[in-house]
């Protein structure tokens, strides 16, 4: 009978090209739109990391004196200093913690054929990959006795890999950021993410690293961030060093705090630590303050989703919504027009379930074919979005949950649509149009 | 099979009150041939419908095979019509989407037969009304007559027990009514029982049973059966419809 319903519905969208073009193409801009936005807002709210998200956390320390004020909701500011990255990294305590900052280097392999190329790159200690869970293509991390020793390595990315070498194991040769040579010990599969979780700070929607470098390698080098730096006190500080030892927050920083017991302990530990700096003239405040948030939290508290955003993919609904009663209007006179036919039908037996599922079943034919040119559509917004608009590049993709959510929810809305109309038309009498005729 | 009792339909349009049928009782055994004859608008049709369960009547009272119609819920009327009750409309009511074998096919669609037996079926009413060869075809491609005959098919495809036939000959010429009529007699031999609406008074006199219909009520005139000519019938009608 299913079929013989959508045969109907196949006769029926024949019989009235026109409106049944307009349905499906009330449909298809409504889904269209609302699928461009709600794909955007997907890819930004999706979980980064799903299977640790809840593990891994961001600490922040309130670090200012009494009387300050930070730009945040909750007055903390959202990074470290540098002093307290490496306290918390250096403490005794038995969990994958890891500072890291953002900056950059010429790549080059100090030989005329390859020209050099800018690559941000990020500063990290070991535990980050694990932390994250990055695969690597060729070797590894370094080894802690490398990063304790200052060693000059570096983890490259794929990309790199791939222009610099062809894509063959290069773990072991050098190359040269800036003015240093580098021994690569490891080159990590690209770092596709929508969302750049791990460091919110300098753009959420920012492209990964292509190089990593031990954290130590900083003093050294005087590396410099390429991210935000901000300060609440008035400091003479000069030069690097200064910098180092400030009271100005740079360094991002992560703990893998795998149950309640060791965020707990991580958190009487960052209360212990802020109250031994306070013998050396820092943390002059009544409370001692701090915050633990993981992934989703952290993503959450920075409004990497915004306001307009939610914002946009309301006002698309309320658009598809729009379409739906213009369908409604359509199908009512078209359901209705056929009111004759029906009574014939229900003369001859059939039920009022009958003519329902008959007419949802036209319905849904027109709502699936709305939802599939919705699609393409999508597609093409989507695509107008990425060559308009670098930033959001990544994110004007519809993933495989996507794609199925646009026939379904267009079949929602046809159904919105058709239900009233189907209802009507089921309950014509079977005797009233045959006298006539 | 068939027992109205009373029963009374009120159409209601606007201000206007008609009384299609006033206290209407008849009884049509099983197996019966009943032919119907009455002037227009005397309420034929209207009785025709109730019968066939098409309409809610507005008082009385009416079992169909024992089963007190006025207590049925919509699907349960929608059951009995797919499973007992065969319909010639006075209109031919084709749709007209479908060609003349899906035409056939709606009511054996709607009582679940597979399609194999459906396909049997169809062909063989299709060829009993002289169409076979024109399965294909939509309604608009074929003659008024040639409709009628398809109509006829498809109230004959579901093996109804309960025929009901309204006009069914209307539109047909006087060779091929009869063709119909002994198509009718055939089905009715084979124990369907029939109730037809007709104006040719040839026709109705070949049905073992006549009544009329005169505003809204029943004459019985199974008294006067194969005796009155087309005169003496008007007369009685006359008289009463006075008596009314
Ligand atoms: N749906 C309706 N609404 C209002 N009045 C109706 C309706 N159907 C029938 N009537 C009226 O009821 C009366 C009986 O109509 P019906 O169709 O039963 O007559 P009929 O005997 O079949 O006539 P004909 O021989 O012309 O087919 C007529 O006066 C008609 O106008
Ligand atoms: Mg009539």
């Amino acid at each position: 009978m299913f079929l013989h319903y959508i045969d109907l519905s196949w006769r029926s969208i024949k019989r009235t090209p026109v409106i049944s073009f307009l349905m499906v193409f009330a449909i298809a801009i409504g889904i269209g739109l609302t699928m461009t936005s709600l794909s955007v807002y997907h890819m930004m709210s999706m979980d980064p990391i799903p299977h640790k998200s809840g593990n891994i956390f961001y600490p922040q320390l309130n670090i200012m004196d009494d009387g300050n004020e930070w730009h945040s909701s909750d007055n903390l500011p959202y990074q470290l200093t540098y002093q307290d990255a490496i306290n918390l990294y250096n403490a005794d305590i038995p969990v994958l913690k890891s500072p890291s900052f953002r900056s950059g280097f010429s790549v080059h392999l100090n030989s005329p054929e390859v020209k050099p190329t800018m690559e941000p790159a990020r500063l990290v200690n070991r535990e980050f990959f694990t932390i994250f869970d990055r695969p690597f293509v060729y070797g590894a991390p370094w080894s802690r006795d490398s990063q304790d020793t200052h060693e000059y390595v570096v983890v490259i990315s794929e990309k790199i890999n791939d222009r610099l070498f062809a894509g063959k194991n290069s773990v072991g040769q050098h190359i040269y950021l800036d003015n240093n040579s580098y021994r690569i010990v490891g080159v990590s599969a690209n770092w596709e993410h929508h969302v750049k979780y791990y460091d919110v700070n300098n753009g959420a929607f920012n492209v990964a690293e292509q190089l990593y470098i031990p954290f130590s390698i900083a003093p050294l080098e005087e590396i410099g961030t390429w991210g935000n730096m901000n300060g609440w006190k008035h400091e003479n500080s000069k030069g690097y060093q200064g910098l180092l030892a400030s009271e100005r927050v740079w360094i991002q920083f992560w703990a893998q705090l795998n149950t309640m017991q060791e965020k707990q302990q991580f958190g009487d530990y960052l209360i212990s630590y802020m109250d031994d700096q306070r013998e050396k003239g820092r943390f002059n405040r009544e409370v001692l303050e701090f915050k633990l948030r993981n992934v989703t939290e952290w993503l959450e508290y920075n409004k990497v989703v915004s306001e307009d955003n939610r914002i946009l993919v309301g006002l698309s609904f309320m658009f598809l919504l729009v379409c739906v009663s213009n369908i409604l209007g359509l199908l009512l006179a078209k359901f209705l027009k056929r009111a004759p036919e029906v009574g014939v039908r229900r003369a001859l037996g059939a039920s009022k379930r009958h003519i329902f599922a008959q007419h949802i079943v036209e319905v849904s034919v027109i709502g699936l074919a709305g939802g599939l040119l919705g699609i393409a559509i999508a597609q093409l917004g989507l695509w107008g979005v990425r060559v308009t608009n670098s930033y959001y590049g990544a994110l004007a993709n519809m993933d495989v949950s996507m794609l199925l959510t646009a026939p379904i929810i267009a079949l929602t809305a046809s159904f919105l649509a058709g239900i009233y109309p189907a209802w009507l038309v089921c309950r014509t009498q079977p005797a009233i149009y045959l006298k006539s005729q | 099979m068939l027992t109205m009792n009373n029963v009374s339909k009120i159409y209601q349009t606007n201000s206007v009150q008609t009384h299609a049928l006033r206290d209407f009782s008849l009884t049509v055994n099983e197996g019966e041939f009943i032919a119907v004859t009455g002037p227009s608008g005397s309420g034929k049709t209207t009785f025709l419908n109730i019968a066939g369960l098409l309409e809610p009547f507005t008082s009385g009272q009416y079992t169909l095979d024992g089963v007190d119609i006025g207590g049925l819920s919509d699907n349960q009327t929608a059951d009995l019509r797919n499973q007992k009750i065969g319909y010639i409309f006075q209109g031919f009511n084709l749709i007209p989407d479908l060609n003349l074998y899906e035409n056939v096919e709606v009511p054996l669609r709607y009582r679940g037969i597979a399609a194999k037996e459906r396909k049997i079926r169809i062909e063989q009413c299709l060829e009993q009304v002289g169409l076979a060869s024109r399965a294909k075809h939509l309604p608009q491609q074929l003659s008024g007559g040639q409709q009628q005959r398809v109509a006829i098919a498809r109230a004959l495809a579901g093996k109804p027990r309960f025929l009901l036939a309204d006009e069914p000959t209307g539109n047909l010429d006087s060779l091929m009514a009869r063709q119909v009529m002994e198509l009718l007699e055939e089905i009715n031999k084979n124990g369907a029982t029939i109730v037809m609406v007709t104006h040719d008074a040839e026709l109705a006199r070949r049905a073992p049973r006549n009544i009329q219909v005169v505003d809204g009520q029943l004459a019985d005139f199974t008294l006067y059966q194969g005796k009155p000519t087309l005169a003496a019938t008007r007369d009685n009608e006359t008289v009463v419809a006075s008596g009314v």
